[in-house]
């Protein structure tokens, strides 16, 4: 029966919770049954899920972790609505929904062999996240990894618990930058653009990956441009406030294309193609 | 052609509403509406284009999709699909054209529409001819017709004296079974008064009007008021969420519904963070019409419109479709 209708969630229960940054917490979801056990057995980096927060109802979130982690599915949620703020009172043991895998992932297998960028913006990281810890997990796949994480400041850093892993790790760069900085701060300023433009990863065999707000993506894109990068070198995913993930409800159009279903990850040569622009 | 009397047929109807969930026209305070009927007295036979579409009776206003119980920690999960047949009688040829488009997207592209797939199977067409096109109604234009039949189960024409009832699907012969015919007196009365048609534009030359200004000119007085959403038979947008029924000694009730969506409501495209990539109501009405004749048939087949005119008699501004229709066609 699970299987059988799309619009059921697999039901879960939260093993973990922790703050990832101000707003921002990190949700470890147990799925119990084997129908969702089996679901999710293998999904992809760059793929949803709708997370149900029961009586508050459901919204849809990048999933966060890898299988090969793990069990558990990892949600980042940004306190910011509804659903969100509800499942900010959710705890250790207290029961969700899950509905997915959704959506086309980052093309990984492709990328083999590839130097990688990735650029993530605020909660725009958290669907990067299992794209760097694939790499990480199967180094000698991918070539050299640059990592470029930005937030408006540093209390909405998420995931620097990692940053460490990510420094050390073997052909890897990792740089970080906020908006504005605070008393503590002492790394780079400015946005991520700019940093971007100091680091100056080379194109050469590289694909660029980002995420973040839409202005973000928009600019990052421009600036990857003046580095010499190719449409077909960069990649992002777009979000939407979808209700269904299959293509029915109609809530995440852009022109003719649906963001749950051609997506979320998309080319910027797609993008460049869409009569409807994510802006 | 077969053929019944008044007589007759409010008999088979009276059966009708005994055995299955019958729907009909109704005159509900002055207002012809689909309604749910117990009796062939209720039924309206001489009747104008119903205000709103028969959607209603398949992919409902407000649907509970989910009957959710959390007790402490536990949570159980029940799908509701309630087992009802019903027989929708006297819906209009547009209506049931409506359908056909929105089966394109719950039925045909996969994965089907569960809840929608479930009404569906379970619901007979009985459609009645109309004997002239009304105030704003240009289905001819839409590949439809006042006694066009390709959508239904069974197709009834009023005459003068009676009903020619003319089965369309093997459904329809079923539905029929009951109804005692006789020997046909007259003919079928004709189609009254036709509207003039309107041009009909391919698909690619919509797309290359997604930069026009013609949007801003029709759309700067739209009020995003969402009633040209609501009475179309072919809008299926919707939105899910929770409410809770009841919280009693530990046990909360919990439904999870899903409702009518409209895109042209100011919040459709805004996203959590507040990024809204449509954020005026010209941009929006563009969304609705490039869905209607370049969008939904690209991606599923069939043009969303049937030219029912109901978002034209409906709309508060008179934003008229056929008018963007012709601009469309003469640009």
């Amino acid at each position: 029966m699970a299987l059988a209708n799309p619009m059921r969630p697999y039901l879960g229960r939260l093993v973990g919770v922790r703050n990832l940054a101000t707003g921002i917490k990190l949700f470890q979801v147990e799925l119990l049954e084997p129908e969702g056990k089996a679901a999710f057995a293998d999904y992809q980096p760059g793929q949803f899920a709708f997370l149900s927060a029961f009586g508050a109802g459901e919204a849809p979130f990048g999933l966060a972790s890898t299988p090969a982690r793990g069990p558990y599915l990892e949600f980042a949620v940004n306190a910011i609505g509804h659903v969100t703020n509800t499942l900010h009172t959710l705890d250790v043991g207290d029961p969700v929904g899950v509905r997915g895998p959704l959506g086309r992932g980052f093309p990984m297998e492709q990328l083999r062999g590839r130097n990688i960028v990735i650029i993530g913006g605020g909660i725009g990281g958290a669907p990067l996240r299992p794209v760097i810890q694939t790499i990480l997990d199967r180094r000698e796949d991918y070539g050299h990894l640059t990592i470029l994480w930005a937030a408006r400041s540093p209390d909405l850093l998420i995931f620097t618990e990692e940053f460490d892993e990510w420094r050390s790790a073997w052909a890897t760069e990792f740089h970080v930058t906020v908006d504005r900085g605070d008393e503590r701060w002492r790394d780079n300023v400015g946005l991520i653009t700019q940093l971007l433009e100091k680091v100056a990863p080379s194109p050469q065999n590289a694909v660029a990956i980002t995420c973040g707000p839409p202005i973000m993506i928009h600019f990052v894109f421009l600036t990857l441009k003046k580095l010499g990068f190719s449409p077909d070198q960069m990649l992002t995913t777009l979000e939407a406030r979808m209700h269904c993930g299959i293509g029915k409800c109609g809530r995440c159009n852009l022109g003719e294309k649906f963001i749950c279903t051609d997506g979320p990850v998309f080319w910027q040569y797609e993008i460049a193609g869409f009569l409807e622009g994510f802006l | 052609m077969r053929f019944t009397t008044l007589d007759r047929l409010k008999a088979w109807l009276d059966r009708l509403a005994q055995e299955v969930d019958l729907v009909a026209p109704c005159d509900v305070d002055g207002h012809v509406l689909y309604r749910p009927v117990s009796s062939s007295e209720e039924v309206l036979l001489d009747y104008e284009r119903p205000e709103l579409p028969a959607k209603d009776y398949l992919f409902p206003a407000t649907e509970v999709l989910l009957r959710i119980e959390q007790r402490g920690k536990d949570v159980a999960l029940e799908e509701v699909l309630p087992d009802r047949r019903q027989v929708l009688f006297g819906i209009r040829p547009c209506d049931a054209h409506g359908l056909a488009a929105i089966d394109a997207l719950f039925l045909h592209q996969a994965p089907p529409d569960r809840y929608y797939q479930h009404h569906r199977e379970r619901t007979t067409l009985v459609g009645m001819a109309c004997i002239r096109m009304w105030e704003g109604c240009f289905c001819t234009s839409m590949g439809g017709g006042p006694t066009d039949a390709t959508y239904l189960d069974v197709l009834i024409r009023p005459g003068p004296e009676g009903f020619f009832l003319q089965p369309v699907t093997p459904r329809g012969v079923a539905v029929l079974e009951g109804l005692e015919v006789t020997e046909p007196k007259g003919e079928p009365l004709p189609v009254e008064e036709y509207n003039p048609p309107v041009p009909v534009t391919p698909t690619a030359k919509w797309r290359a009007m997604f930069e026009g200004n013609i949007w801003m000119r029709h759309g700067e007085r739209c009020l995003s008021c969402r009633i040209c959403t609501y009475v179309c038979p072919t809008c299926r947008c919707f939105d899910v969420a929770d409410r809770v029924v009841d919280i009693r000694s530990g046990v909360t009730r919990i439904e999870r519904i899903r409702a009518w969506d409209a895109c042209t409501s100011p919040n459709y495209r805004r996203v959590a963070g507040g990024h809204n990539p449509r954020p005026t109501n010209w941009e929006r009405l563009r969304n609705r019409f490039l869905c209607k004749f370049c969008y939904y048939p690209e991606d599923f087949g069939p043009l969303g419109c049937v030219g029912c005119g109901r978002c034209i008699v409906s709309c508060p501004v008179d934003i008229d479709i056929t008018e963007v229709m012709r601009d469309v066609a003469q640009k």
